[in-house]
């Protein structure tokens, strides 16, 4: 009897233990007409399920957004499904080095050859092909495309009789002529958002510079570096700026027009018409003027967030159907327009006037595209540097050991991959 | 006990051993095993031996991410264990106590990053903090002020649940010690020092021993207000962590931050509680 006792006890752990161990089944063998699509975008969600609804429609195939706030964790989260059985069906990444590591470990599906058929039909564009080719190969395909454009409220401008800046000199007279009347120029963030002007002015006087800092090719500590960081600190001497500490929001300091403009990416037209803005009446967008105009093409710094299946995906063929219907007209009108942004689609038309400027001038060649210092810059060099960053706008006078702080960092990287 | 019957009751225990052995005992050795391992979260973990224990002893943000935590760990052990002890005292056998003591427990329904995201616009350049104070200083910009004004907000949260362990601590000292010392004469601020304090000794300890464990993991209040900054400044040991192992992908690195924070933790609660049950008993 007691035999029969322990037998049965250590079934019932075994069984138990299996149970709790069991997966979620077999990789690649299901047939799926619902995708999930996990994603670091969580404010968007309303937008994803808009476009889930239409896809239903248009191809049979709903799609659920499972949204994500906290970009570290969204990261992890994905990372860590590249080993288990939990495996989103399509999910949001970056491109450049994070791109590049998932893609080299072959946990991407290759879409080389959706890339063609849609560049062939026009739905996407040779431009933003770089972004997505890794080793000779396509992979991920635009979930958005955003320029990097100052916003500035347009009252403000029109109240102090200023116009969009053509070059630096003037975009620098319109903000001492703001900071004069008592109104700050920019907005300025300690936090994320803080490697913003130093893309910008970056890019804007050196992009050659700009780019091989990002592959490891030159240093932060590089006299070319160390003049921007002069200017940056410069421009905080001035009282160009917004406290850093302000927690206000960035649209409703526009709206509120105690600060007259706020660079950011074409996305920020989402936040500013949610804050009761009209486009085009209450603000205006333009590109920054280089810095140094040398070289005859502006700057323009560009990003583009992809959207992938993995190789392994659940139900591989369903999440390729998708993403090749994603990046069609139809669903690219939808997710567009619904959040008032560009789109990857050149046949997709954007209505808001301003938009619509903006994306003919980047297509135009006085433009050259650069990628985001976001997007550019490896993990732990990127962590190092908004340290640093965050740093250097409460103390502005520390931007030598700033830089040397974030060289550090790209030395243990770079020393890492050589 | 018969071999059978120890071998029963352990297999049927086996299954509620198997959970803990998963869930918490597992996670932990491999938390310890990634921590000697150069890992990114994609690539296979490499044995690095104590590489990265050597790098965190080497990083100048761990000076500031340990002077930060220890200003947590005096400010939390002192602060609201000081003010909680103040409250229940005064508030103790008062008419109305309860409705004088409501206010200083309702910040405990907060979580944590509601606290944090509060307290962000009251300590916020140009914030309700500097109007009252009359200054002009970037609370949460500049060290040490940020990790100072965030210790005030956790003691505004924390103050009133210690209250309330104070108030049962007060409510089980027999009513006759109290009676005798009056009748000897004793003032109020005698029977505090002679009677209460050493009678609340054991509560006492465990409210401090707690409050040090809460203060050495301090994470969510610190994440939400500053990420640790700007430029690491309000960093702890626990902020170091997460940053390294989530955001900067060194999940190894992560790992050994961490576990040397379970060690710090770990020896500071074993020889504070040592020592104060060895003075209580």
């Amino acid at each position: 009897m007691n035999a029969v006792r322990v037998l049965t006890a250590v079934c019932a752990a075994v069984v138990l233990a299996l149970a709790g161990c069991g997966s979620g089944g077999e990789t690649g063998t299901e047939k799926k007409t619902h995708l999930k699509l996990y994603n670091d975008k969580g404010a968007w969600a309303q937008y994803f399920k808009s476009v889930g609804e239409l896809s239903q429609k248009e191809i049979g195939l709903s799609m659920e957004p499972v949204g994500y706030t906290d970009e570290p964790t969204y990261e992890a989260f994905i990372k860590a499904s590249f080993r288990t059985n939990v495996k989103p069906d399509l999910f949001t990444w970056t491109t450049g080095q994070r791109m590049a590591e998932i893609v080299k470990e072959g946990h991407i599906a290759d879409t080389t050859d959706l890339w063609n058929e849609a560049i062939k039909n026009g739905d996407l564009t040779e431009n933003l092909k770089p972004y997505y080719t890794i080793d000779g190969k396509q992979y991920c395909v635009p979930l958005n495309i955003a320029y990097w454009v100052m916003f500035y409220n347009k009252k403000v401008f029109d109240a102090n009789g200023l116009r969009p800046p053509t070059s630096w000199a003037e975009f620098m007279a319109a903000a001492d002529t703001l900071k004069s009347k008592g109104i700050t120029p920019f907005y300025h963030t300690s936090v994320l958002f803080s490697f913003v002007w130093f893309q910008q002015l970056l890019v804007g006087s050196d992009p050659d510079l700009y780019q091989r800092l990002s592959e490891g090719k030159a240093k932060y500590t590089d006299p070319g570096v160390v003049k921007v960081m002069e200017l940056w600190k410069s421009m905080i001497d001035k009282g160009y700026f917004t406290d850093p500490g302000d927690k206000t929001e960035p649209a409703a300091g526009l709206k509120s027009g105690k600060v007259a403009m706020g660079n950011w990416g074409t996305w920020f037209n989402t936040s500013l018409t949610q804050a009761g803005m009209k486009p085009g009446e209450d603000y205006g967008m333009f590109f920054i003027p280089n810095e140094n105009p040398k070289g005859g093409k502006t700057s323009l710094l560009f990003e583009s967030g992809p959207l992938c299946s993995l190789d392994k995906a659940p139900d591989r063929e369903a999440s390729m159907k998708y993403l090749k219907w994603w990046v069609g007209p139809v669903a690219q009108d939808k997710w567009a327009n619904s959040r008032g942004d560009v789109s990857g689609n050149p046949k997709v038309a954007i209505p808001d006037p301003g938009l619509q400027a903006v994306t003919k001038q980047a297509g135009s060649n006085d433009y050259a595209l650069y990628n985001r210092y976001f997007e550019a810059t490896p993990a732990p060099i990127l962590t190092a540097a908004l340290d640093a960053f965050g740093a250097f706008v409460v103390k502005p006078a520390d931007y030598r050991k700033q830089l040397e702080t974030i060289q550090k960092a790209a030395d243990d990287y770079w020393s890492k991959k050589k | 006990m018969t071999g059978t019957r120890r071998w029963a009751g352990v297999s049927f225990l086996s299954p509620s051993l198997l959970l803990v052995a998963v869930v918490l005992y597992a996670p932990f050795l491999w938390t310890v095993y990634l921590s000697f391992t150069d890992y990114d979260g994609l690539r296979s973990p490499t044995f690095v031996g104590f590489d990265n224990y050597i790098r965190f002893l080497e990083d100048p943000a761990l000076a500031t991410s340990v002077r930060n935590t220890l200003m947590w760990a005096v400010g939390i052990t002192v602060l609201p264990v000081a003010f909680g002890l103040l409250i229940a005292v005064l508030s103790y056998g008062l008419k109305g106590g309860t409705f004088y003591r409501l206010p200083f427990l309702l910040p405990y329904a907060l979580s944590g990053a509601g606290l944090a995201v509060i307290w962000g616009f009251i300590l916020q350049s140009g914030g309700a903090a500097n109007d009252i104070l009359g200054t002009d200083i970037s609370l949460l910009q500049e060290a040490p002020w940020n990790t100072l004004s965030l210790i005030v907000a956790m003691t505004w949260q924390q103050a009133g649940v210690n209250a309330l362990l104070f108030l049962v601590g007060l409510q089980s000292i027999p009513k006759e010690v109290a009676e005798a010392a009056k009748l000897d004469g004793a003032g109020s601020w005698g029977m505090f020092r002679k009677i209460t304090w050493p009678l609340l000794a054991p509560l006492t300890t465990v409210v401090v021993g707690l409050s040090l464990v809460a203060s050495l993991k301090t994470f969510d209040i610190v994440w939400i207000s500053t990420q640790g900054g700007p430029g690491r400044s309000s960093e702890t040991l626990a902020v170091t962590m997460y940053r390294d192992a989530f955001v900067a992908a060194e999940f190894g690195y992560g790992a050994a931050v961490a576990f040397s924070l379970t060690i710090v933790t770990g020896l500071v609660s074993f020889i504070y509680m040592r020592r104060q049950v060895r003075a209580v008993s």
